[in-house]
Order: structure tokens, then sequence, then C-alpha cells
């Protein structure tokens, strides 16, 4: 037990050291990245961490006899928590955003805190004190509240009544509803049932199975397998098509979705929101084929009012591009991040 | 040395720049004779990669590189001919950013990836800024950059061999154990003396914007390249995402850039000379208002953006001179540009990519201080084919398959000249539009929702338009152009100044169904449009902002005053009452 908590303890410290490092510039502050594509993960694993360091930390210091009162412990967590989010996680995410998840966190401290009666009595003791001030320490304390929690309270509010010029906050829907169907130079495409003409086995029939197979691997790097390069001479059927979709995406796409297909192409610092990233789990990996098919070929002017259609510079593809380079692009974008595309059963 | 005198011979493309560039492979070759030049240290060819990581990097090759370097990596993959810079040719084993003395291969070391030892794998880790080539770290693991790395220099380097010791030397800038002396006045003033004497104004301008020459210098591929504008140092190549950092500068003077124009100075500078041309150029980077470096946007390597442009009033007129004290407190916003991609014609190389914007208000009009760098100022000569309104103009787009000799890269000289131009878009009744809906950001959506466009042209013309449509011609509005004022125009060593004076709106004498309204104290969705007339822009060949917001500040309310002290008696009232009760209930408890 005694190990494991000082193990704990340690992740709390080495811990605390580094975001402090990272915070204030003393260690770079890309000693620990985000990783891309898996940040809610990460910041949940984190805290996790966090959250068992404090555990170790509280108890190692305990049994030093030098613990912490509950008091501070949920005090110093909430604002933990609260630097934690506005320090950490990037891009930055608005005030009003962040309030949310710090009343969360403060009714979760509350909650840990009053989980049991004695508990509940220890946290609020340091409270009480001061209200009735029986020491000379608590009566100093007490005038020092009376005072500064209004001119507090009137700063605050002063501060927040100035007029102030920050970003308004839009929000917008990322996959908006699609269309039940698509007309596409003068083809319709209903959407639940058209299919990739070009996801196809040797045998040039609408294969996921045998596609999926040959897309590019998960994990880092997202390398293609050893055996299925689309630029071998001998490529044929799918492979080859991924090649040529391949070339479509670098002779159109990369300039904003960029050369690894997350959304950091050449041009995209200058657009808000930068565009799509489709190595994230969150965008291509969790819509269907068709639905890629219907936003590539419209574009941001196809979008419906909840997606913004004047917050994309997408262009509708059609403008551009054949039916069948569309198709072999959006082949391309599953092969290269590896992901399949959701079906609809 | 004999390859690199005939390099150079081909470069030598105007009497300027041939002189310096003779000048300094004379120097070289003084160096080969004497020994190593000051900060140098002989160095090592590394061991060549074994055949395993060659294989791998193989794999990492073909997933992810091939597309723009090419199946052969002679830089002709599919993406490259929409490109400028092309992607590298690898075959000649010319590569730009390195620790090592003009000429040599970069430092390589299949088993060293240690940050600042290793040319090839810092250049894949941190990108090439200002080039479509992203940063790999976080991509790819060390290892397989290292992999791909072995790959390049083993089988798609031809004319060159990373172990050859016969031919091959590697000479060393030892930046680590050089100190950079501090960025006093003293260093930075002898820094720009330095850099006059040393000609590097010749290509980089007399400002440092890159406006020398800009056009007359090609590298050893026979592309049209530009001298580096020392303003926008995030867009160096070199700046390994740590632009205001002066030891890439100092590398960049020491070692120059193989391949190019640029010239290693190693051997015509001492290394303090060296430290204060770097730390001039360095200073010359834009920065805040307090002098600080700009925050740079670790997603983008670029400067970071606030959407919103702050208007300060004024009393009385709107000053003229952007010298005055009201421009110098107003904060100015950097604009990202990017190239029109959304429509014909595409514009896939825009070399205009920011603009900075202030802005004032009087109680008639609105004034925006615009100011991009451009190296090249352009007029067309004699009459533009279409009217100033027509949209749909005819302007080719870069085909997306050509060979190098019609490649984008290879175009960038030879474009027909138009205007220069600067637009700013703001849609009509703004109050109006349902919350979440603005016109599209590009000329407007329809009838319906029409934008209101102000566009200057470096004939002097200003013209208001109104746009109902990406592809509808401009609707002229010639009775509210006697409103508009240009109260400076000028373009000065690679920058232009532009002030444009606008009315605010919603007066009786202007059509308010035409125009914008600008109300103090709300968010006024604001596009800007850029043309760079040696760009060959034109029509919807141009440069595009995302939307961003005018706010005019309003002048601080009475409220603002009375309410917080209100809050804060509250709040003592609210005191006295806790502490009574639980004084009460004491009592209480003890009776």
């Amino acid at each position: 037990m005694k190990a494991l908590m000082s193990l704990g303890a340690l992740v709390g410290v080495v811990g605390l050291l580094l975001l402090a490092g990272m915070v204030f510039d003393i260690i770079p502050s890309t000693t620990v990245r985000l990783v891309e594509g898996y940040m809610p993960m990460q910041m949940l694993f984190e805290v996790g961490c966090f959250v068992l360091g404090f555990t170790g930390l509280s108890y190692m210091l305990n049994a030093v006899g030098m613990g912490i009162p509950r008091f501070w412990q949920g005090i110093g967590f909430w604002v933990f928590f609260l630097l934690y989010i506005k320090y950490r996680i990037y891009p930055p995410i608005p005030f009003s955003v962040r309030a949310m998840y710090g009343t969360v966190a403060l009714v979760a401290v509350l909650m840990w805190l009053s989980s049991n009666e004695e508990d509940w009595k220890k946290f609020k003791q340091p409270i009480l004190n001061v209200l009735d001030a029986q020491t000379g320490f608590n009566k100093f304390l007490r005038y020092v509240y009376l005072v500064a929690l209004p001119i507090l309270t009137w700063g605050f509010s002063y501060n927040a009544m100035m007029p102030k010029s920050e970003e308004p906050i839009e929000l917008r829907t990322v996959h908006p509803a699609p269309p039940a169907s698509t007309k596409v130079h003068g083809k319709t495409y209903v959407l639940q049932t058209a299919l990739n003409p070009y996801r196809v086995n040797p045998e040039g029939k609408y294969d996921q199975e045998y596609t999926n197979s040959l897309i590019v691997e998960q994990g880092m790097g997202r390398l293609m397998k050893p055996n299925a390069n689309p630029w071998d001479e001998n490529a044929t059927g799918y492979l080859k098509y991924v090649r040529e979709g391949g070339e479509i995406f670098f002779q159109n796409c990369h300039f904003c979705h960029g050369d690894n297909l997350n959304g950091r192409g050449l041009h995209a610092f200058a657009f808000n929101p930068i565009p799509a990233n489709f190595t994230d789990p969150g965008t291509i990996a969790q819509l269907q084929e068709t639905f890629i098919f219907w936003r590539v070929a419209k574009g941001g002017m196809g979008l419906p009012n909840e997606g913004f259609p004047w917050a994309s510079v997408m262009p509708p593809w059609e403008q551009h591009l054949t039916v069948d380079e569309m198709w072999k692009v959006i082949l391309f974008e599953y092969w290269h991040t590896g992901y399949y595309p959701r079906t609809w059963d | 040395m004999q390859k690199r005198g005939t390099q150079v011979a081909s470069l030598v493309v105007s009497a300027t720049a041939g002189a310096i560039l003779m000048t300094v492979s004379g120097t070289a070759m003084v160096f080969a004779q004497s020994g190593i030049p000051e900060g140098f240290k002989k160095g090592e060819l590394a061991p060549p990669p074994s055949p395993e990581m060659i294989e791998a990097g193989k794999r990492v090759y073909f997933t992810k590189c091939v597309w723009c370097h090419g199946v052969d990596g002679a830089g002709d993959g599919p993406a490259a001919d929409r490109l400028w810079p092309r992607p590298r040719n690898f075959n000649q084993g010319t590569f730009k950013i390195r620790l090592t003395a003009s000429g040599e291969l970069p430092l390589f070391d299949a088993k060293k990836p240690i940050p600042g030892q290793n040319d090839l794998f810092d250049t894949v880790t941190h990108g090439l800024p200002g080039s479509a080539m992203p940063p790999w770290e976080g991509i790819l693991t060390e290892e397989q950059r290292l992999q791909v790395l072995a790959f390049v220099t083993t089988q798609l380097v031809k004319d060159r061999s990373f172990t050859d010791k016969q031919s091959e030397t590697q000479t060393v800038l030892n930046l680590a154990e050089l100190k950079p002396k501090p960025a006093t006045e003293e260093s930075i003033k002898r820094g720009a003396e330095l850099v006059v004497e040393k000609k590097c104004i010749e290509c980089h301008g007399v400002e440092g914007r890159g406006d020398g020459n800009a056009f007359n210098l090609k590298d050893d591929w026979g592309f049209s390249i530009q001298p580096a504008n020392w303003h926008k140092c995030w867009n160096f190549r070199g700046s390994r995402q740590d632009p205001y950092n002066v030891a890439n500068i100092f590398r960049t003077f020491s070692t120059g850039i193989n391949g190019t124009p640029m010239p290693s100075f190693a051997d015509s500078t001492t290394i303090d000379e060296r430290w204060d041309i770097a730390n001039f150029v360095n200073s010359l980077c834009e920065r805040d208002a307090k002098g600080n470096p700009l925050s740079i946007d670790p997603l983008t390597d670029k400067p970071k953006i606030d959407f919103v442009i702050p208007s300060n009033p004024v009393e009385g007129e709107i000053p003229a001179d952007i010298e005055h004290e009201a421009w110098k407190n107003t904060p100015r916003r950097y604009v990202a540009m990017g190239g029109q991609i959304t429509h014909k014609p595409r514009n896939f190389v825009n070399r205009i990519d920011d603009i900075w914007v202030r802005s004032l208000y009087n109680e008639k009009s609105i004034a925006y201080l615009l100011e991009w760098d451009d190296r090249t100022k352009s007029v067309a000569e004699g009459k533009l084919p279409w009217a100033p309104t027509e949209v749909n103009i005819d302007i080719e787009e870069q085909p997306p398959v050509t060979g190098e000799e019609g490649s984008i890269a290879a175009k960038q000289n030879n474009y027909p000249v138009y205007n220069d131009a600067i637009a700013i878009e703001t849609p009509v009744k703004w109050q109006e539009l349902p919350a979440p809906i603005k016109p599209r950001y590009l000329f407007g959506t329809n009838e319906q929702f029409p934008v209101d466009i102000v566009k200057w042209e470096a004939d002097g013309s200003i013209r208001a338009f109104k746009g109902t449509g990406w592809d509808k011609d401009f609707e002229e509005r010639d009775s509210y152009e006697e409103y508009l004022k240009v109260l400076k125009s000028e373009w000065k060593n690679g920058r232009w100044y532009v002030l444009i004076e606008r009315p605010l709106g919603n007066k009786k004498e202007q059509d308010y169904d035409e125009d914008t309204f600008f109300e103090v104290g709300k968010y006024i969705p604001t596009v800007f449009f850029a043309w760079d007339g040696h760009n060959g822009d034109a029509g919807r060949k141009m440069a595009v902002s995302a939307f961003y917001y005018t706010f005019m500040n309003p002048p601080i309310p009475q409220e603002t005053y009375i309410y917080p002290v209100l809050i804060a008696f509250g709040v003592v009232f609210l005191e006295g009452w806790v502490l009574t009760r639980r004084a009460n209930k004491k009592k209480g408890k003890t009776l």
C-alpha cells in the first residue's frame, strides 16, 4: 500500500512540476504533446493521473504528519482543475465553456467533501471558525474578508461591465444532417444506397472487407501495409484507384486539408474554422462514404443553415472535378487515414 | 568546387546579383585553400544506414512523401506543378537548410536524431514554413523520420553520395558552442550598417521586405525565387518552428542556402559581425505594441489571430498621417490571407499572405489603415480588357499536370501585370440577418443577402460595388463613390500603405439598402481581399481572409461606474445578514 501510494505521490509531483514548467515556459511547452485526434481521452487520462497523484501525495503527507486539511484539499483541487483547463487545453476553449466545466468540477468537489457527515463537518469547520471569530487570528481574518469581498466584487463587476471586444462565439454544427439524395453532374445519388464505384475487389465487385484489408495501418505514422503500395507499378484495381485519388487530392485538396490530411495545409492558417482534420476519429471515420460524397460535391455552399455556409471555404467540387474523381479522392482519404467508412447497418 | 562554379554561373541573371555572387564564390575558393572559416569545425561523414532502415524508409516515403517529391525523388509528384516553391528535387543532393559549409551535403546520421546536429532530421521534424512541407513531428515517430531519410539520402540522392569520403567533406558550423551576442541597441545598429555594407539589401530590399531584385533571381533548378522578407520570420524556411530565435538567422547567414542565390558569408564576415547582422534581421520581425515577439500558434506556426478589429473613436477629422498618435494608439490586427481556392480561377499561390489592419472612426466615417507586404508595385499598363464590375473574367487557372516547364513555379516571372488592389467586404443590413446567417464570404450570397464591397486599386481608383454572389458581376454604386476617400496610398520598399475612409452609413443622403451601416458597439462581419498584380491576380484570382469583425469601441457608458458600486454595497449588506444570523443561531444554541 505504502509503495503504491509513494508511486502515486511521485506521479503527482512530477506531473505538477511538468505542468507548471510548461505553463510558465521554464521547459518547452511542447514537452508533453497533445496527441492529435485523441485530445479528450488524453485530457481525461491526465486528470485521472493527477487525481491518483494527489491521493498518493495526500496519503504521504498524512503519513509524515503534514496532512492538508480537507478544506484546502477541496479548494486546491478545484483551483487546479480550473488552471488545468485554462492553460493545458489547446486550442483554448472559451470562457463560457470553461465556466461550465468549472461548475461541474465544483459540484463534484462538493459531493466528494460531503460524502460523509464527518468529512463535511471537517470542511465546514474553517468557515464557521472564521464566522465565529473566537481567536484573534480568526477575528483578523473576518475583518479582512468583510473588507475584501465587497472590493473584489466591485472589481469583478466593473471589469465585466467595461465594454470589450471579444470575438463572439458562434457554435456550428460540424456534421449537419445530409439530404436524402443529391444531384451531381446531372445524376441523382440517393445517399442511403449509393456506393463508391471504386471500392472493389479484383473481380470488380463492391467489397468493403477486401478494400479495408488494404488500407493504411492504424498507429503512429499510419503507414501503408508493406504489400499494398499504391505506387507499385503493377498495382491494379483498388490500389490503383487509391493512387489516382491521391493524385487528385494532392492537386486540389492538400492546400487546405494538408499533406497528412490533418487540416494543416498551406492555406489553412487563414481560415476560421480551420479545415477538417480527417485523421481525427470525429470526422470521416464517423461518416458514411455517401455523406462525404455529398459534402465534397456541394462544398460549403451546399451546407444547410445550421452548418453555416459562410464559415466554410470548401469549394463545391462539382465545379472542378468529375464524379469519378470525387469518388477516387474519397477512396484515397479513407485509405490514407486508415479508417473504415461507416456503413448504414 | 568546379561544380559549384557552374551552378553559380547559371544563377547569374542580373548584373547586381551576379556581382555579389562572383565575389562570394571567389572568396569560397580562398577558404578551400586556407582552411576552415571562423566558427566552423571539421566534421565526419556519418556511417551509412542499415539496409533494413532503408527498406523501412521506403514504406514511409511511399505513404507520405511521394505525393509531392515523386517516385524518383525528382520533386515531380502529383502536387508539384501547382506548388511554388516546388517540392525539393532530391537527385542533385542539394539541400537548403544546413549547418555545413556552402556547397556541402547537410548533416545526416541515421542513428543520431539529436536536434541541432542532424540537419535533415530537423527539417523533417519542423518542416519548412512558408512552403508546403509540414512539420512531421507528432505524425511520424522519430524512428520513422530517420528511416525515411535513410531511404532518401541513399536511394533518391543520385548525383552525390552521403558516404563517399573522396568527394564529400563536412565543415560544420559550431552553433552549439557559439554564444549569441546580446541584441543590444549597439549590436542592432551595427547590423543595420553591415547589411548595407555586405549588400544584403540589394536582394532583401532597403527595409528587408525581400523586394530588392525580387524577380530576377533563379534557383539551381531554374525556377524564380524570392529573397526572404525579414519582417515575417515565421515564414523563414530555416526557422525550425522557433522563428524569433536569432541562432537560426545566424546559421543561414553563415552557411548560405544551397541551390539558391543566397551565399554563405562565413568567409567575408567575422562571427561577431554575423551576430550583429542576425540581431538586426531578427529585430525587424513583426512584434506587438510592447515590442515582444508575436505569439505563434503551434497549430499553424503563424502568428495567433484575433478576429476582432477594434476601431477607436477620434474627435474631428480622421488623421491622414499614419504616424499620428491616434493611429499609433489603436491596436493593429494580423489578418491572415489564403489563396482563393474555392471557385475558378483558383489562386494556388497567393503572394500576399497577411495584412495588418488598424481602424479609427469619428461621428461620420470609419477609416481602415491597411498595410501589407508586396515585393512589387504593380500597375497595369494601358486599359484592362474588362470592366471593373466584371467578375467572370478570362484568367487561366493553373492546370493540375503540366510538367516542370508549365508548372506554376516556372510561370512566376511571366504573368501579365495587373493592378495591385485591396477590398473590404461587409454585409449590407447585417443587423437583419437571422442569427447564424451571414452572406457567403465570397462576394455575397444573392439579392437577399448582398454585400457592400469597397475596392481600391493601384491605379488610384476607389470604387464601391454591390455583390450578390460569387459568379455574379458586381453592381457599381456610382453615387456612393463620391463619399469614399483614399487618405493615403503609397508603395514604399516592398510595402503598401493604404488608408481608406468611408461613411458610417445610415444617414438620409446615403442609401441604407445598399450600404453597410457601421453601428458602434456591434460586431460587423468584415472580409478582406487582396490582389498582387505581378502574380497575375485579377477577378477571383486573389487572396482572401476569413470573416473578421469590425468592432467600433463605444465610449464607456455611465452604468459601468454606477452598478459595481451598488453591487459592492449589496455584498456588505449580505455580509451583515450572514453574521447576524450566525450570531443569533449561536445565541439560540447556548440559551
